[in-house]
């Protein structure tokens, strides 16, 4: 049997990354001069300092998914004599460099697969998202302290993995417990064999004691099962749509933290009369263009519904087409609209207008 | 293919030149250059573009179904979804039959033959050409929604008899924008039984005035159960269309309809087509009525 839990010293993380660093990019959650914690690409191990205390302010979507990208350039040459008219695109797609991403959370971690879903699951592969992708390898970090908005318990996400990431650590003290899942990873521990050794009884009660705590310590209760079972059954919650459609902002925030907000826009930038560069850029289905069509005819009524959409998108729509709800719980939205229009509040308002009829129901049966 | 030869295939291509290239041809956002052959004027809005791809190797391998759509790009202006509006029988060139609608539609229009502009696709479902194999279609079309229905219209002129009786209702607010009226004829020598109708007459009008499911009356019900109805136009119209269907018989299994919605990307990936759970651009635009529950958010 292949061995697959190991134990890696505190003193030997640092010269352990050196190593990673060989022969990959290295992105880990870095406080910044402004003290936000930021997942950042780190150029010097030696004067930045990973920071795993603290829940990254962003997620990895932006490493696989840039906010703004070429995809590609085009140029018009007009019709000269002889040669007929030219239209022509060329492809600039991004290089597949090998990065190791270190003290990846597990809702981040669970975010990328499912960007992995709509990427490369569907019909056409999307080559850019995939050579970004292709040579990245994960070394998650389990959760022992969940921060005030998570709700990775009730996401089903966390706060530790079961499986997607190659290197799973989790904290015990002066020691982290390693788990191998993929092919990926255990190639990292034959790899550099000094780093490593084998964990045993203790380090697998400690790591069993600390998963069972962590899962004691969330702070809020988010019935997402309930809501999502809601919504199965056609529950259309109006009056709360429309009140937070009213609070919104249109501001994208909410999908542009999400880790799972993955729409999308394509552009073209002209940069003079023959060229010019097709570009995508995040969307968000909260701003009021994302739907309109022909003839100003919009199929989602902008000031009731706004955020309509975003909700049902993600606990709806891709609970039918993925088999699981699109939230992970990192609760990024909650601390991220000043009008309180994330999904937490949507969950809570949905369960508490179903609560307020369960009352109602018992109270007739009196 | 599983997906670990993908990605070794994908390797292989990242080195070497010849190797590029077949990368280039992967990439599902690269349009293809495609020049116009011959623009026929519609109506004072529409028009006719008569295409094909620069490459002859893209032409003889592209191959398409009625109800299938492109993403068009015009220099500049980005892309925008149209429907193919020619007969998936033919093969050396096809068409696109365009609206002055906004930015990209309006550049279309400024083109001249021998101009080129770039395609991806074609994209999204089809009308059931199998299906329709022998049965008796009642083809209903409103404004600009009949171009795909065209495509459709020219594969059962072309083969007169795998199809029964074909039936087209045909209407627009005026006169003027009805699309097609020159080859009309030719439908109706091919077979086709062809009505029009239009909200608002001229002088010359001959035909019927009123919405186009006034055009729905008992004549139209389904002779055979197998009888299939294909619908193609503004939401509203689909939607008291698709209720007159029901009225007069046919079930929801046999009505076909296409939606439309704003669209990027043309393969499930941008999220600009979802309605509820369905993508309008992969599982669409072509649906059965059975697909799709209530209809009001058309
Ligand atoms: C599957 C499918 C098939 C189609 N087939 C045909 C066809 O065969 N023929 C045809 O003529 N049309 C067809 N259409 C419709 C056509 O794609 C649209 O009319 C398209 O918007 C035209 O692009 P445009 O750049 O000319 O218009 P736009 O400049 O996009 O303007 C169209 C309208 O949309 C609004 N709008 C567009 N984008 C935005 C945005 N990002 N933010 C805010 N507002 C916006 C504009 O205000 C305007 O009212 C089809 C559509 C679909 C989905
Ligand atoms: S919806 Fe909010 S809590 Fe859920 S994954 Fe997105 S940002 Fe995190
Ligand atoms: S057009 Fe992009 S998902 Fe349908």
């Amino acid at each position: 049997m292949r061995r697959k839990q190991w134990i890696l010293h505190k003193d030997h993380l640092l010269p352990f990354l050196r190593k990673l660093r060989k022969s990959r990019s290295l992105v880990a959650p870095v406080r910044n001069s402004y003290g936000d914690t930021m997942y950042t690409e780190m150029n010097d191990l030696d004067n930045e300092s990973i920071e795993l205390a603290e829940q990254p302010q962003n997620s990895l979507k932006s490493f696989f998914f840039p906010q703004r990208e070429k995809l590609c350039h085009y140029s018009v040459d007009e019709a000269v004599g002889d040669s007929a008219q030219a239209y022509r695109f060329y492809p600039s797609l991004p290089e597949s460099r090998a990065v190791v991403y270190f003290g990846v959370r597990s809702c981040d971690m669970f975010a990328v697969m499912y960007c992995d879903t709509i990427f490369l699951g569907g019909r056409e592969r999307d080559v850019y998202y995939d050579a970004r992708r292709r040579n990245a390898l994960f070394i998650t970090l389990a959760c022992n302290h969940p921060f005030e908005n998570c709700f990775c318990n009730a996401a089903r996400t966390g706060p530790y993995l079961e499986m997607g990431y190659d290197l799973q650590f989790t904290d015990l003290g002066d020691r982290y417990f390693v788990e191998v899942d993929k092919a990926r990873g255990r190639e990292v521990v034959q790899q550099w064999p000094q780093f490593f050794v084998p964990a045993g009884d203790d380090d697998r009660q400690a790591h069993y004691q600390a998963a069972l705590e962590s899962r004691g310590l969330f702070r809020r209760q988010v019935h997402v099962d309930l809501a999502v079972q809601l919504l199965d059954q056609g529950e259309e919650p109006q009056a709360l749509l429309a009140e937070l459609s009213a609070r919104c902002q249109d501001c994208g925030g909410c999908a542009f933290i999400c880790p799972t907000c993955t729409c999308f826009n394509i552009v073209d930038q002209p940069l003079s009369d023959d060229r010019g560069e097709r570009v995508r850029t995040w969307d968000a289905c909260t701003f009021d263009g994302f739907t309109r069509m022909a003839g100003n005819h919009n199929s989602v009524q902008i000031i009731s519904q706004r955020v309509t959409k975003r909700f049902y998108h993600k606990l709806r729509d891709d609970v039918l087409r993925h088999g699981r709800s699109s939230c992970v719980g990192c609760g990024r939205c909650v601390g991220m609209c000043f009008g309180g229009v994330d999904i937490v509040r949507f969950i809570d308002g949905l369960c508490a207008a179903d609560d307020k009829r369960s009352e109602k129901r018992e109270d007739g049966h009196d | 293919m599983t997906e670990r030869s993908i990605r070794t295939i994908d390797s292989q291509v990242m080195t070497g030149r010849a190797g590029r290239l077949r990368l280039t041809s992967k990439n599902p956002y690269v349009p293809r250059s495609a020049i116009i052959r011959e623009i026929t004027r519609e109506t004072d809005s529409v028009s006719t573009f008569v295409m094909s791809f620069i490459d002859e190797l893209e032409n003889n391998s592209f191959s398409y179904q009625p109800g299938q759509f492109m993403m068009v790009s015009v220099a500049h202006q980005g892309e925008a979804p149209i429907s193919i509006s020619s007969s998936s029988l033919q093969s050396d060139f096809f068409s696109l039959t365009i609206r002055n609608s906004g930015r990209l539609t309006k550049a279309m229009h400024s083109l001249k033959p021998g101009n080129v502009i770039g395609l991806r696709g074609p994209y999204g479902t089809a009308f059931p050409l199998e299906e329709m194999q022998g049965r008796n279609l009642l083809i209903v079309g409103g404004g600009i929604g009949m171009a795909p229905l065209r495509s459709v219209v020219h594969t059962c002129c072309r083969q007169p008899d795998h199809f029964g009786k074909v039936s087209v209702l045909y209407g627009s607010q005026n006169p003027g924008e009805l699309c097609f009226q020159s080859e009309m004829q030719s439908w109706k020598e091919a077979g086709v039984d062809c009505r029009l109708i239009v909200d608002a007459a001229d002088n010359g009008w001959q035909h019927q005035v009123g919405l186009v499911t006034d055009l729905l009356t008992d004549e139209f019900r389904p002779q055979k159960k197998k009888d299939l109805a294909l619908v193609c136009g503004p939401g509203i119209m689909i939607r008291f269309v698709i209720q007159r269907l029901e009225e007069l018989g046919y079930s929801p299994e046999n009505i076909f309809t296409t939606l439309e919605r704003h669209m990027k990307c043309g393969f499930g990936l941008c999220g600009h087509c979802h309605c509820r759970e369905k993508l309008v651009c992969v599982d669409g635009p072509v649906f059965r009525r059975s697909q799709l529950g209530v209809l009001e958010d058309l």
